[in-house]
């Protein structure tokens, strides 16, 4: 089932998932200084808060991926070896 | 573990020898390695000249003269895994920004004209050859896996001994050094990029949102953040994160300037044109390695020179 999360403890409170979503996915907790995913339903998984956020809190679960033409490919079956 | 220990070598390329204490600082942790593994080759440990068969092997730093090259690929026969080990070994390291000058700018400034010496020859004996570029392992021999870090924190280095001593399959973490880092990203009204040396940074509030450039937000997490969490910048020295190694239209100066520049007043151009003139100190780490090296928008020579001619 499709899902996104926010790893809390990653997230810096800087509220760019919610400036770049263009479907306003997210909230923000004030009390917790943290993002939260408020209507999922409203993702169109076009990833822009995965590349912004400046912790890589955010991840997609079962999200339908599109591969990008330009993405180097020797260089990402590089990234499947590092620990 | 039962059974047979396996066999560990490791050797120590073109480096500083930190990833080697950094195995050290496993502290009462390499006990339990020591239960599974027996280490013979190790060049701050073992008095083992040749190369032994081995499982593992371990490759800390790159290639930068004969010998390492030489070194690298005896390994790389003996040994039926190979990790490079630390920043050096992955993306050509610190040292890695000697690509910004040719082989013989580097001998000149060391050897001939060097600053503070008399001499003014080079050495002809009793030392490899200088290679005439900084080269990342894996582009002389295969390698298995990957562990970056300056040096890589010890708790990454457990896990990861972890998982090929029990046959796991590495779990990749992707998240960056902001992640590991307790300062609060706020929006402030910050005006100009400081220098590290201005002013006292707040001590709970992110650089970026005070002006400082910190390059956590592009910078993989194999450290858990010491430097921003003890009131220093992050210098980038666990290497670029996946994002920006495996997309050519992203860099470490434009993700830095991107974030920033949301974060504060500052435009975007005015970061990136910032970090580009002092580019030998940003992208010092990843520089050697082709995944930053050739990207088409990595102009290294041409930023030093325009600094220059200021």
């Amino acid at each position: 089932m499709f899902a996104m999360f926010i790893d809390e403890k990653a997230c810096r409170g800087c509220q760019l998932c919610l400036d770049v979503c263009p479907t306003k996915c997210f909230v923000f907790n004030e009390e917790t200084k943290k993002s939260v995913v408020a209507r999922l339903g409203n993702c169109i998984a076009c990833m822009s808060c995965d590349y912004l956020c400046p912790s890589g809190a955010i991840s997609h679960q079962d999200h339908h991926v599109v591969k990008n033409f330009y993405r180097n490919i020797h260089f990402s079956q590089r990234m499947e070896k590092f620990l | 573990m039962s059974g047979e220990k396996i066999r560990l070598n490791t050797e120590w390329l073109c480096d500083c020898g930190g990833c080697h204490v950094a195995l050290v600082d496993l502290h009462e942790k390499i006990l339990n390695v020591l239960e599974s593994v027996v280490i013979q080759k190790c060049p701050v440990l073992t008095d083992i000249k040749d190369y032994p068969e081995a499982e593992i092997g371990i490759l800390t730093g790159s290639i930068r003269t004969e010998h390492d090259r030489h070194a690298a690929i005896e390994m790389r026969k003996k040994c039926k895994t190979i990790i490079a080990f630390g920043t050096c070994a992955v993306y050509g390291g610190l040292h890695g920004a000697g690509l910004a000058h040719s082989r013989e700018e580097i001998m000149d400034h060391v050897f001939r004209k060097n600053p503070t010496t008399r001499t003014d020859f080079i050495p002809d004996s009793g030392i490899t050859g200088l290679e005439k570029i900084v080269t990342p392992i894996d582009e002389v021999i295969d390698v298995d896996l990957y562990l970056p870090g300056c040096p890589p924190h010890p708790h990454f280095i457990f896990e990861s001994l972890k998982t090929l001593i029990e046959h796991h399959q590495p779990r990749v973490d992707k998240s960056t050094v902001c992640a590991a880092c307790r300062r609060t990203m706020t929006k402030t009204d910050v005006t100009e990029i400081k220098q590290s040396h201005e002013g006292i940074p707040d001590d709970d509030i992110c650089f970026l949102s005070q002006g400082y450039i910190c390059l956590g937000s592009a910078t993989l997490d194999r450290c858990l953040a010491p430097c921003p969490n003890h009131g220093i910048m992050c210098a980038g020295c666990a290497g670029p994160t996946m994002q920006i190694l495996t997309e050519p239209n992203r860099d470490i100066r434009t993700e830095v300037a991107d974030r920033m520049s949301r974060l504060t007043r500052i435009e975007k151009e005015t970061i990136r044109a910032h970090i580009e003139r002092s580019a030998k100190t940003h992208y010092a780490y990843a520089m050697a390695t082709k995944m930053i090296g050739n990207k088409p928008t990595f102009l290294i020579r041409k930023w030093i020179a325009d600094v220059e001619a200021v």
